[in-house]
């Protein structure tokens, strides 16, 4: 920024004022829904540079960010976006200071990174798929399987909290062993059958006693209905033990590289 | 259970297909996913860093285990029929999985998010970048 152009009072305009990044697009024209808003209900743009650009949106520097509705807002306009063609999403809270520093500094120096993400994510998709156990059958399965792990709960059930606290923990090991082991086979199978139908997948992390499997699916616009035959044919076959959920489409949040761009 | 009548089903209705449009399903969905920018060009935002909590869990823990334990005790409320019907207790274990992944940094965050206004006063932003340049 050259400050010897620059007045007092621009000074003050620009600390106080920001653009909020949204994610990358493909520059052409009509790329963003005209009318399009984002946080703070501030109208959402693109940013170009050669055959990429930044989808970005005036915010007040001033105020807290993070809340409910700039996070839904966030998404929205994301969303918005991967409907009508490939984007890449930037993490939620990057802001940059001026245009200048969008192309500079985001656009300019990873133009080849980006024109590749945005070709590898064209006419896809992602969908967030969860697996769960349901909890009353997996832990019935576990204590029928293991007389030590039946020896035990039947040892602590009836006990207060405080007692037989070494047996309890014991129990709670065994249990969790059992549990992961069991987690191993099945999530092996679903990725089995799932995977043949998608484009890419990440493993999310999760945990808990019910947590078998979440993981990010990238998906062909024309396999969808596929994809998603498939998956309520597999939620049915496996609905006794394990429940599946599946959120999406939503923009490919999962699929744009753990690396730092800028 | 209203998990089940939010859904939108297909098919023979096994497959849950919930519209992402609570807080906690957006948080989950973008928590820590994206392209990151070089925390020296980007301008930092009051309330951002919350959203990069360290949502994994540690396993091997005693606090777990117990929980673990906990579970299988739980157990004998269905099968003695002591506590909920079946039915009603299998509704709440995928109502409350529909959270639960997350669970802790959700919840950290939204309490975060919602609360800040009390104990987080507002901060002037942080500019590296501008920092940076006036530096150079």
């Amino acid at each position: 920024m050259g400050s010897t152009t620059t007045t007092d009072a621009d000074l003050v305009v620009d600390t106080d004022r920001g653009y909020f990044v949204y994610g990358v697009v493909t520059e052409a024209p009509g790329r963003v829904p005209e009318g399009l808003t984002g946080v703070g209900g501030a109208p959402v743009r693109s940013v170009g540079h050669g055959p990429v650009a930044a989808v970005v949106g005036e915010i007040d520097l001033e105020r807290t960010t993070g809340r409910r509705a700039d996070l839904v807002a966030y998404s929205q306009v994301l969303d918005e976006l991967a409907a009508t063609g490939a984007v890449a999403p930037v993490q939620f809270g990057s802001v940059l200071v001026d245009e200048q520093s969008i192309v500079e500094e985001l656009l300019a120096p990873n133009e080849q990174h980006f024109v590749e993400l945005l070709a590898g994510l064209n006419g896809r998709a992602q969908f967030n798929l969860r697996a769960s156990f349901h909890e009353h059958v997996v832990l019935g399965e576990v204590v029928a399987a293991d007389p030590e792990i039946r020896r035990l709960h039947e040892l602590t059930r009836d006990l207060p909290e405080e007692a037989a606290y070494a047996d309890r923990v014991r129990l709670g090991e065994l249990v969790a062993r059992a549990l992961e082991d069991k987690r191993v086979l099945e999530v092996e199978a679903l990725l089995d059958s799932i995977l043949p139908l998608t484009a890419g997948y990440s493993l999310r992390s999760g945990a808990g006693i019910e947590h078998l499997l979440d993981v990010a699916l990238l998906v062909d616009d024309e396999r969808r209905s596929e994809f998603e035959d498939h998956l309520e044919g597999l939620a049915e076959a496996v609905h006794e033990r394990i429940g599946l959920r599946l959120v999406g489409p939503v923009a490919p949040y999962d699929f744009v590289g753990g690396d730092t761009w800028g | 259970m209203t998990v089940q009548q939010s859904s939108q089903r297909r098919g023979g209705g096994y497959l849950q297909r919930p519209a992402p449009s609570g807080l906690a399903d957006v948080i989950e969905i973008i928590l820590d996913k994206g392209i990151v920018i070089d925390a020296y060009v980007r301008v930092s935002l009051v309330g951002i860093e919350l959203l990069t909590i360290d949502a994994r869990i540690v396993i091997a823990s005693v606090d777990t285990y117990l929980r673990f334990a906990e579970a299988t005790n739980r157990l004998d409320l269905v099968e003695h029929g002591g506590g909920k019907p079946l039915d009603e207790f299998i509704g709440d274990m995928q109502e409350s999985g529909a959270a639960k992944k997350v669970g802790g940094a959700v919840k950290g965050a939204k309490k975060a998010i919602t609360g800040g206004d009390d104990d987080e006063e507002r901060r002037p932003a942080r500019k590296s970048s501008s920092r940076r340049r006036s530096e150079a």
